[in-house]
């Protein structure tokens, strides 16, 4: 569903002022969201707002408002944990991750990064080998979650991207 | 000494080692893949480590993951368990290199006994009796067909790297040993990786028994006695016991003999296991060794007392093995049930799924030895064995008539899923099986009607039915403290005085 469709369906019978804000707000809150719109939930009576979309490739993030007493405040709650989630970056394989090509080096990435398709941002060490850590998509560095030389497990998330430009 | 061990295994046998390593007040670093987060061996572990996703090539057979995973979690060993990565040599040497301990015999010996062709090189300088065939590889159908005109048919065609039932031929006529050879070959290269194949005397009639060793570090080894392993499937075993009844004492005495001469001959450590074929006259063949601890390896356990899994552990620290060969005295009878997700009436297919109902049977001398809990889900990713149902009783007949019981008590439901509870029930009824009369190809045989008596006693079956007369005492046996095997088909005397259906 795109946020077009979705105003043009909300926003038809009962065009009264809540409803419009509660429209705006949840238009608002699908472009914000991190990764694609999975499914989203809007019902009015007791305004409740629910929205899921994707986070990888087989796990589906929800977050569920309702009922939520003024409608400004519905999309405020759920956006808020939206945000740290991001897209997460996550370990090939069980080894020691190392942010920095060498030792002293600056970091392949810092937090607010600007991060093209192909380009590594990190090392997991596995058996002396080094394993270079590519993204797949463009982003920002939202937060690096595993510090210099810390081991990893299989799966862990490395670090977040949020997308670059914020609408998608 | 061993403080903190990684079980690179899922699970039964992680379970069951990390049992052991609590007993031994080890911690227990579990390692597990995307479906197995939730395990029971998980929930046991001190420390537990994802180390990739459900297929097993990149989990529990990634060994960059595994050696990472122990090195991260602070382990100083590495408990292999069976299958997997169990008798992967250069597994073992990159454990060493890493300083890790691992729990099985040194990589070179492993190496050894993992060739075929290799083991039943050493086996027969070390003397022990092979079958007529030739211990060289076979590398042309001329050369094959030379050797088997020699020994005689059938004869049998034997991938030198195979295991687990596969890559193995039976020849009856000598015009169809070019096709047999071929396709062993094939298999053996696509399965294994090594096209090398021999060829040997192929014995109808005989019966699978396995004499289970344990060796120190320091030239002590023991026997714990033998298996007999005959109810198999297309070469998988299904049902276990033990003592290997239909073999006087002092043949099972030779054997034992024999197995610990052969594994001490090569420097075997830790527990192992030397498969033999047996023939009706009680004739013995080495087949091969298994470096690893066993899927059976409960029914020596009830049968002699000795905890196997602590004993490995204990010997790959180094220590000395506790006793003697006259220590061991294996005492009644015991049998495993393989309890298998899957649906004998469809050719056995796997048939995983959600367990909604597990019960497990209890009581007296039962124990159940499984990975999963009621609740889990069997994933089809890995093998169907759900679980190993084990009792232990004074004699054949009784334990028999306790693995019934207990099977009868067993509940498994979920949907999609079967399991192999009822043809258990059908082959512990069977005439043969009950006489102890079956060979290794009873089960290929037999199977139809065995599922044949399956289907008829389904879920509400009764137990077996009361023997012949009432209760009496009976008196104690003389000489020989064990079961009188020579009547055959006859109720066994108990060792000691006990109330039993005459």
């Amino acid at each position: 569903m795109t946020a077009s469709e979705l105003s043009a369906r909300s926003a038809g019978p009962d065009p009264d002022d809540t409803v419009r804000d509660l429209h705006d707000e949840v238009v608002a809150l699908a472009r914000d969201l991190p990764a694609g719109l999975r499914r989203l939930t809007v019902r009015d009576g007791d305004r409740a707002v629910e929205v899921e979309w994707a986070t990888g490739p087989a796990e589906t993030a929800t977050v569920a408002v309702a009922p939520v007493a003024a409608v400004v405040a519905a999309p405020a709650a759920a956006v808020a944990p939206a945000e740290p989630e991001g897209t997460p970056v996550r370990s090939p394989l069980v080894g020691t991750f190392y942010s920095a090509p060498s030792p002293g080096a600056d970091p392949f990435v810092r937090v607010g990064d600007e991060v093209e398709p192909g380009q590594t941002v990190g090392i997991v060490e596995a058996m002396k080998l080094m394993n270079p850590i590519v993204v797949d998509e463009a982003g920002v560095v939202a937060d690096v979650l595993v510090g210099d030389a810390e081991s990893v497990e299989y799966d862990q998330v490395l670090m977040l991207l949020r997308p670059a430009g914020g609408a998608r | 000494m061993i403080d903190r061990l990684l079980i690179a295994n899922r699970g039964e046998i992680a379970v069951r080692i990390a049992r052991a390593c609590r007993e031994l007040g080890i911690e227990v670093v579990a390692v597990h893949s995307t479906s197995d987060r939730h395990s029971a061996v998980v929930a046991m572990a001190d420390e537990a480590v994802h180390i990739g996703p459900p297929a097993p090539r990149r989990s529990y057979l990634h060994v960059p993951n595994i050696v990472e995973a122990a090195l991260r979690a602070g382990a100083d060993a590495v408990h292999p368990g069976y299958g997997f990565l169990s008798e992967d040599p250069d597994f073992a040497e990159i454990c060493a290199a890493e300083g890790l301990t691992f729990v099985g015999p040194p990589p070179a010996v492993m190496q050894q006994m993992g060739n075929k062709a290799t083991a039943r090189r050493l086996m027969a300088e070390a003397g022990l009796p092979l079958l007529p065939g030739v211990v060289e590889p076979v590398r042309t159908a001329e050369e094959g067909r030379a050797i088997a005109d020699e020994i005689g048919y059938p004869v049998i065609v034997k991938a030198a790297a195979g295991g687990g039932g596969r890559g193995m031929t039976v020849v009856r006529a000598p015009e169809d040993f070019d096709e047999a050879f071929a396709t062993t070959r094939a298999v053996a290269r696509a399965v294994f990786r090594d096209p090398t194949v021999y060829v040997e005397r192929f014995l109808s009639g005989a019966r699978h028994v396995e004499v289970q060793v344990l060796c120190d570090a320091h030239g002590n080894g023991v026997s714990l006695g033998e298996r007999d392993c005959s109810l198999q499937r297309r070469h998988q075993k299904l049902l276990e016991e033990g003592p290997a009844g239909h073999l006087t004492p002092e043949q099972r005495t030779e054997l034992g003999r024999l197995a610990v001469h052969g594994a001490l001959s090569v420097g075997y450590t830790g527990a192992g296991t030397m498969e033999f074929l047996v023939d009706g006259s009680g004739a013995a063949y080495f087949m091969e060794m298994n470096a690893r601890i066993q899927v059976e390896h409960p029914v020596t356990e009830l049968l002699t007392g000795v905890d196997l899994v602590r004993e490995q552990i204990l010997v790959a620290a180094g220590r000395r093995l506790a006793f003697r060969q006259e220590d061991v005295v294996p005492r009644g009878a015991a049998i495993e049930c393989r309890i298998n997700a899957e649906d004998p009436t469809r050719g056995f297919a796997p048939a995983p799924g959600r367990l909604e109902v597990l019960q497990v049977p209890d009581g007296p001398w039962t124990r159940f030895d499984t990975g999963y809990r009621q609740g889990d889900t069997v994933s089809p990713d890995y093998d169907s064995l759900l679980g190993k149902l084990v009792v232990w009783a004074p004699d054949r007949d009784q334990a028999i008539r306790r693995m019934d019981r207990a099977l009868a008590e067993m509940r498994v439901e979920g949907p999609g899923v079967h399991t192999t509870i009822a043809l258990h029930r059908a082959l512990l009824r069977d005439p043969d099986v009950v006489a102890d009369r079956h060979d290794v190809q009873f089960l290929d045989r037999c199977l139809p009607a065995v599922l044949a008596r399956a289907a008829s006693l389904d879920d509400a079956a009764p137990g077996l039915p009361a023997a012949r007369g009432g209760l009496q005492l009976v008196p104690t046996p003389t000489a020989d403290p064990r079961p009188d095997r020579s009547t055959e088909g006859e109720i066994p005397c108990p060792p000691r005085p006990s109330l039993s259906t005459t």
